[in-house]
């Protein structure tokens, strides 16, 4: 129950994106979402479609760029506690194949959405932002960056 | 890659596993599952490197199906969602919190605990806690008892019913030779030896407390492992710990396996060298690194290394692997580096008298440059020794943390130790010893064989008497173990964070004090247990060891 006993992997948090078969469930799991979404009655396809957008890029912003540290004990002293799971992925080697797919994932999704919601202004205005939100921490230059001492410590 | 029919013909001629002569079970040979599928299909294990191997090396580590990782992960994912819904409904006072808080009147200082790193331990651990840390009450031979447990507030604490359960199978202790007995005599001679020196030593090894026991001890082991000279520690961790910061320094380089035990990471971290880690058991990784030091050197300064020390275990105990030490010694020759070979797990449990893994592998000992081992699993005492050449050793007697501050061992033990060794040797004129051995790897065979006719995923090499069985969901571990405990079997279990986080697994020890009745009864009721929680994920599909792709897609830690 420690970490580090079978391995000298000092943060297994930093090869969980690598493991085998997470991009496929991280897939399904946002089609299940849709799917869930779209069962609900009174919305319509491309207000579907901008909620999955937006729910999608807000759990990726919370989990990925909010949430600090391990959620176990490291033998490392806490080398990770201040840093979001996206700063700890791979120990920081910035444009590993992990990296791009989670950039890649919202791209898609964003094009997908836009065009499920025919390009309509405020759709376009509020997935644009959403989106935004969720590249813009992932740039090699904001690694560890916190802006105005936001979710420092 | 040699061809099936050239191998089966080799393999013919091959000597049976640890020399010894089996009961010839029908045992699977390199993978084969019979009447399959035909002969020119199958994938070729044997591994005849240009000669190095005199046996076939068996080793297969199955992929895990995709449909079991996603629901793994699906299953981590409930977990965490549920994890944060109680962690919410704690804060907010709905639901009474049984952890360690602070009190209401230091919440505005700098918090004491790191509520997020206890997560898993809160949500995930706290779950299945039953299965670790189980009192047992009995030497832990090949049955053993336990005081019987239950909790009325899901895992957070536990009362006695005031019951013992008796005489469970016991799978999980590290008795590879059966020599944890209370009778015997092993036993019989500790007692004598008690009586004479008593029970503490109160001193270090260079102080007042180096006994003639240790003495007679250390050139017993030196005799036994064929090396010139051993010294004996008090404590197995404590001789990796503490010996590799005698060897290594600064300017060192160290090269590690990746699934080494932390006592071989912590005495690496403590030496102040600079450690690379090598991915587990491959070879062109190790030989790459090699390259790479040898011909960059140093990082900034470009000055050749120290000394490199490659550290590699004999038997891995998390994966059942066994060390591809014929490639290793090849490697080191022809780099020149040093070799540190930690047997905790191979010394008594492999080769044909018991000799470890230099022994199983047909080499000379000599090649290894220090032989470490531990007492704890097959000679069923406690401690540690390092064998080597005499120089080294007297160096360490001088220069070792554990010589110089750590209590020698206690007087019963060497003699545990003692005796258990001449009986493997052969040297207290019977042949319980070689029976013994014989014994092991007869039971290694049989059950590993019946386990994977099952259907189980099984890592491993087919020799190893370590035998993970995968279970991979976080679910199937708390169920796991629990079955086998209304079953009257002990097994240890292991799950993420300490292997990987789609690997779990139970690791079953075989032990030659385990008759066949028993294996059979315990193979009875993992095939029941596997059938009730689907655990017989095997689509008898081995990885070929020679496919695996070498890559550079892991990124690991580097010290600079």
């Amino acid at each position: 129950m420690n970490v580090g006993t079978a391995h000298s992997e000092v943060n297994p948090n930093t090869r969980v994106m690598n493991s085998r078969g997470i991009w496929l469930s991280y897939i399904l799991g946002i089609g299940l979402l849709h799917v869930v979404l779209l069962s609900i009655p009174f919305f319509s396809v491309p207000v579907v479609w901008t909620l999955t957008n937006i729910i999608h890029n807000m759990s990726m912003y919370i989990f990925l760029h909010t949430v600090k540290g391990t959620p176990f004990e490291t033998p490392d002293q806490g080398k990770a506690r201040l840093l979001t799971h996206w700063e700890q992925m791979d120990y920081g080697v910035q444009f590993t194949s992990s990296r791009k797919f989670l950039t890649i994932m919202p791209i898609v999704l964003y094009f997908l959405t836009s065009f499920y919601t025919k390009y309509d202004r405020i759709h376009f205005v509020i997935n644009t932002i959403s989106l935004m939100s969720v590249l813009i921490p992932k740039l090699p230059q904001l690694h560890g960056v916190r802006i105005f001492g936001i979710n420092k410590y | 890659m040699e061809r099936p029919e050239r191998a089966a013909a080799a393999l013919a001629v091959q000597p049976r596993a640890n020399g010894c002569s089996g009961a010839g079970h029908g045992a699977l040979r390199n993978g084969y599952v019979r009447g399959l599928s035909p002969p020119d299909t199958q994938i070729n294990h044997i591994v005849h490197n240009g000669g190095l191997y005199k046996r076939p090396f068996n080793e297969a580590f199955e992929e895990t199906p995709m449909l079991v990782a996603v629901l793994t992960y699906v299953g981590y994912g409930v977990l965490t969602l549920f994890g944060y819904l109680r962690d919410f409904m704690r804060q907010w006072k709905i639901e009474k919190c049984q952890n360690a808080t602070e009190r209401e009147e230091q919440k505005d200082f700098v918090p004491l605990y790191q509520d997020f790193e206890n997560f898993y331990n809160r949500n995930l651990y706290m779950r299945i806690r039953d299965s670790w840390n189980r009192p047992i009450c009995s030497v832990p031979g090949a049955k053993v008892d336990m005081m019987e447990r239950v909790s009325h507030d899901y895992n957070w604490t536990f009362t006695y019913t005031g019951r013992v359960i008796k005489d469970i199978i016991n799978m999980g202790s590290y008795n590879y030779l059966g020599f944890a007995q209370k009778a015997g005599t092993c036993q019989e001679a500790a007692a004598k030896v008690l009586s004479q020196y008593g029970a503490g030593v109160c001193s270090t090894r260079q102080e007042m407390g180096n006994l003639d026991k240790h003495e007679e001890l250390e050139k017993l082991v030196a005799r036994f492992l064929g090396v010139e000279s051993a010294m004996a520690y008090g404590m197995g961790f404590a001789t990796n710990s503490m010996n590799i910061p005698a060897l290594v320094g600064k300017g060192c380089l160290i090269l590690s396996d990746e699934l080494n035990h932390a006592s071989l990471v912590l005495g690496a971290r403590l030496s102040g060298a600079t450690i690379r880690i090598f991915k587990h058991n491959n070879m062109q990784s190790l030989e790459k690194l090699l390259k790479d030091a040898i011909v960059y050197g140093q990082p900034r300064t470009r000055r050749p290394w120290k000394k490199i020390l490659i550290l590699v275990e004999g038997i891995y105990s998390m994966e059942g692997s066994i060390v591809r030490l014929p490639e290793v010694i090849a490697l080191k020759k022809k780099y020149k580096s040093y070799l540190y070979l930690d047997e905790a797990h191979s010394i008594g449990a492999l080769g044909p008298s018991g000799r470890g893994v230099v022994e199983y592998f047909g080499l000379s000992p000599e090649d290894v440059d220090v032989m470490m081992g531990t007492f704890t699993k097959s000679f069923g005492a406690a401690g540690g020794y390092i064998g080597g050449k005499k120089e080294l050793i007297d160096y360490l007697r001088t220069y070792s943390h554990s010589a110089v501050y750590a209590t020698s061992l206690s007087p019963p033990v060497v003699e545990q130790i003692i005796t258990s060794m001449k009986c493997i040797m052969g040297e207290d004129g019977t042949t319980v010893g070689k029976a013994r051995v014989q014994q092991l790897a007869e039971n290694t065979r049989y059950f590993r064989r019946r386990l994977k006719e099952m259907g189980f995923i099984i890592y491993g090499n087919e020799d190893s008497p370590v035998v993970p069985l995968m279970l991979y969901m976080p679910a199937k571990i708390g169920a796991f173990g629990r079955e086998m405990l209304k079953r009257n079997i002990g097994v240890v279990v292991v799950g993420f964070p300490a292997t990987p986080i789609i690997e779990s697994r139970a690791r079953f020890c075989l032990s030659a004090a385990h008759t066949k009745e028993m294996l059979d009864t315990a193979l009875k009721e993992i095939n029941e247990v596997g059938d009730l929680l689907q655990l017989k994920y095997s689509r008898h599909r081995l990885v070929p060891l020679l496919d695996r792709p070498f890559d550079e897609t892991t990124y690991e830690e580097t010290e600079d």
